[in-house]
């Protein structure tokens, strides 16, 4: 892995990619709403067709962003071990907790693989497929500002009973503004250390001692300038006339126009599709 | 300028850079660079900021990989996968620019000795090493060496940081900003310890810089890079005389070019390609003599003050490379390598 420092990658949460096109435009609390109902529908469906289904549906949302699809499949690549853990983990001992249900195709001690635990992996798996993308194209085609706009707009109702959330947004807002920037922080660093003798993953996975040993020359100077950054960023935001919980007004003011609602509603009714629509397997 | 020379320790030829090459936000830096770095030498490299000079230094030690062209250490080609890269990193010092921001260590000596300790050398001569570095950069080793790193100021540290690439022992020194946020006695004293160690250990130093000063004070190439290209190439005296005709460098002069040329304007016979501090005393000096004054422009100058530029050394204490004149040419002008 020698050369290899290029971590911001594949690192698509948090960038955003300013093409301009409908998904771009659309009101963000709108469409903020649309992605959970959307998100939440495709956790609901558990058959092959409508996974399938709901999987063409993201794709075409990253064509409708004009989006290229290169960019959602380096966000995946990141989240490949861990579908594959997931899916392996799922073959092998699924078919055992839910007792014998569906055919069973292999049987060996405790492992029992059955129509039922190969629907488990190859749902979950696209589940997790379509996820990613569909939040991939929230995040890069939803500015930072929109994206507080938009968690502030539709948590308003619970600020009538005294939750902070403004201060919620805000949070939300700067941990996902700077995951690009500590990522390119970390490259920094990783070079530099890299510069004078330091090595990274070339340890035995086994040997944990070294290997965490070998973190160490980034994590500490990292830590050091989160909380350098940290303290500039609250300076920088009083000194602009910031003050925690005060009534503030916005500079853009969304207002959802007609375009905007009949997105919602076309992925509203996208959603209750997916949940409800009687796919045959 | 493919070829490399014997005496030359790295050449960069028709180097090209892509950030995040394959994605939508594709960022090329680099496009052909062709570089060559004499043995001995103090080359500076300058530009606009966004040039891309820290994308082509970071290529000297093979934290980038040529994606395109060829970068060559020591006979070494880095484009090849198979280079020990251990070994490249060890010959090529690389500082980064807030070199300060890297120290890990509670202890001044172990943030030090960090590189030589991993690469598994004993610690005798670690201790040895260490000791050596920090006289380089002028701290005291049995004074700093139990002190902690982090109640020390912030021209202490970045001595503490250069100390811990120099005790690799490397034969180039690259330097990205050195003195970018040091107050000005920190700054003209870790310039003095650059140029000790160039003009005394041998050693070979690369330096990206703003300064002029700077550059007119240490350097005895300047490559100016300009939107990914190299733009000029030469001595500074040549980089500095060349300023009016080269207004797409984008370079100021430094103050004591500026001096001469006020005093030019005004109807004084200053040589104004000359520039280090020295020579621009000995200037403004026989300007205040009277010697050149307005009044005196009808004479032919006298003395050896007026030599001719053509006939110009350079100062005793600037030392040649391999005491070859270090060639110099704008690339633009297409001539033909100067050796
Ligand atoms: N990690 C990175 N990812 C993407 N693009 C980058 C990255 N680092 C630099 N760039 C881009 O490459 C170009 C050259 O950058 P570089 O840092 O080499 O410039 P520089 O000459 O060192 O500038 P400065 O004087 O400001 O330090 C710039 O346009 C910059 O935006
Ligand atoms: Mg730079």
């Amino acid at each position: 892995m020698a050369g290899d420092f290029e971590l911001t990658r594949n690192i698509t949460i948090g960038q955003y990619l300013p093409t301009g096109s409908v998904i771009h435009r659309m009101d963000p609390r709108l469409k903020l709403l649309a992605a959970a109902l959307w998100i939440l529908s495709i956790s609901l469906c558990h058959t092959y067709l409508g996974n399938v289904a709901g999987l063409c549906v993201c794709l075409a949302l990253f064509a409708l962003a004009r989006i290229p699809l290169s960019y959602g499949l380096s966000g995946l690549k990141p989240a490949i071990p861990f579908i594959l853990i997931l899916a392996i983990l799922q073959l092998l001992f699924y078919g055992n907790g839910y007792g014998p249900s569906g055919q069973v195709y292999f049987h060996w001690g405790i492992l029992r693989i059955t129509s039922a635990s190969v629907r488990v992996v190859v749902v979950s798996t696209l589940r997790f497929v379509e996820i990613i993308f569909a939040v991939s194209v929230l995040t890069l085609s939803t500015s930072i500002t929109e994206l507080t706009h938009g968690v502030e707009g539709l948590l308003r109702p619970l600020g009538r009973m005294k939750v902070p959330v403004h201060a919620f947004a805000l949070i939300v807002t700067i941990a996902v503004r700077f995951v690009p920037t500590f990522a390119m922080e970390m490259e920094k660093m990783m070079k530099a250390q890299a510069s004078r003798g330091a090595e990274f993953g070339t340890g035995s996975w086994w040997n944990i001692a070294r290997r965490t040993r070998d973190v160490f020359p980034l994590i500490i100077p990292l830590f050091n300038t989160a909380l350098v950054r940290a303290e500039e960023l609250a300076l920088a935001m009083e000194a602009r006339g910031y003050v925690p919980g005060q009534a503030r007004t916005a500079y853009r003011r969304y207002r959802a126009g007609g375009r905007d609602i009949v997105m919602f509603l076309a992925g509203m009714a996208l959603s209750a599709a997916l949940v409800f629509a009687p796919f045959p397997f | 300028m493919g070829e490399s020379n014997r005496g030359d320790i790295l050449t960069v030829s028709n180097l090209h850079h892509t950030y995040l090459q394959g994605t939508p936000l594709a960022q090329p830096a680099l496009f052909g660079v062709n570089l060559v770095i004499p043995a001995g030498s103090c080359v500076a490299i300058i530009g606009h900021t966004g040039s891309g000079k820290s994308t082509l230094i970071q290529h000297f030690n093979g934290l980038l990989r040529p994606q395109m062209g060829e970068v060559v250490v020591n006979g070494a080609r880095l484009s090849n996968p198979q280079v020990d890269i251990r070994a490249i990193r060890q010959q090529v010092g690389l500082v980064f620019q807030n070199p300060e921001d890297q120290i890990f260590e509670r202890l001044v000596g172990d943030d030090i000795a960090y590189g030589p300790l991993k690469q598994g050398i004993p610690l005798s001569e670690v201790v040895q090493r260490a000791k050596w570095a920090m006289g380089v950069v002028g701290l005291d080793f049995d004074e700093m060496k139990n002190r902690s790193t982090f109640a020390m100021s912030g021209g202490e540290k970045r001595k503490v940081a250069l100390a811990g690439v120099l005790v690799l022992r490397p034969q180039i020194l690259v330097l990205d900003e050195p003195t970018a946020g040091l107050d000005p006695r920190s700054r003209r004293d870790l310039l003095r310890r650059i140029r000790d160690l160039n003009r005394s250990e041998g050693l070979t130093v690369v330096f990206v810089s703003h300064n002029m000063e700077e550059v007119a004070y240490l350097a005895d190439t300047v490559y100016v890079l300009a939107a990914g290209h190299i733009a000029f190439h030469g001595t500074p005296r040549e980089l500095f005389g060349a300023l009016d005709e080269r207004p797409d460098l984008q370079v100021g002069a430094p103050p004591g070019v500026e001096i001469l040329r006020a005093l030019h304007s005004r109807g004084y016979h200053v040589d104004t390609t000359r520039f280090t501090v020295p020579e621009v005393a000995e200037e403004v000096a026989a300007a205040a003599s009277g010697q050149r004054g307005p009044a005196a422009a009808a004479e032919p100058p006298s003395g050896d003050l007026s030599a001719p530029p053509t006939a110009w050394e350079g100062p005793a204490h600037r030392r040649e490379p391999d005491g070859r004149h270090p060639h110099a040419h704008a690339e633009d002008r297409g001539d033909a390598h100067g050796r």
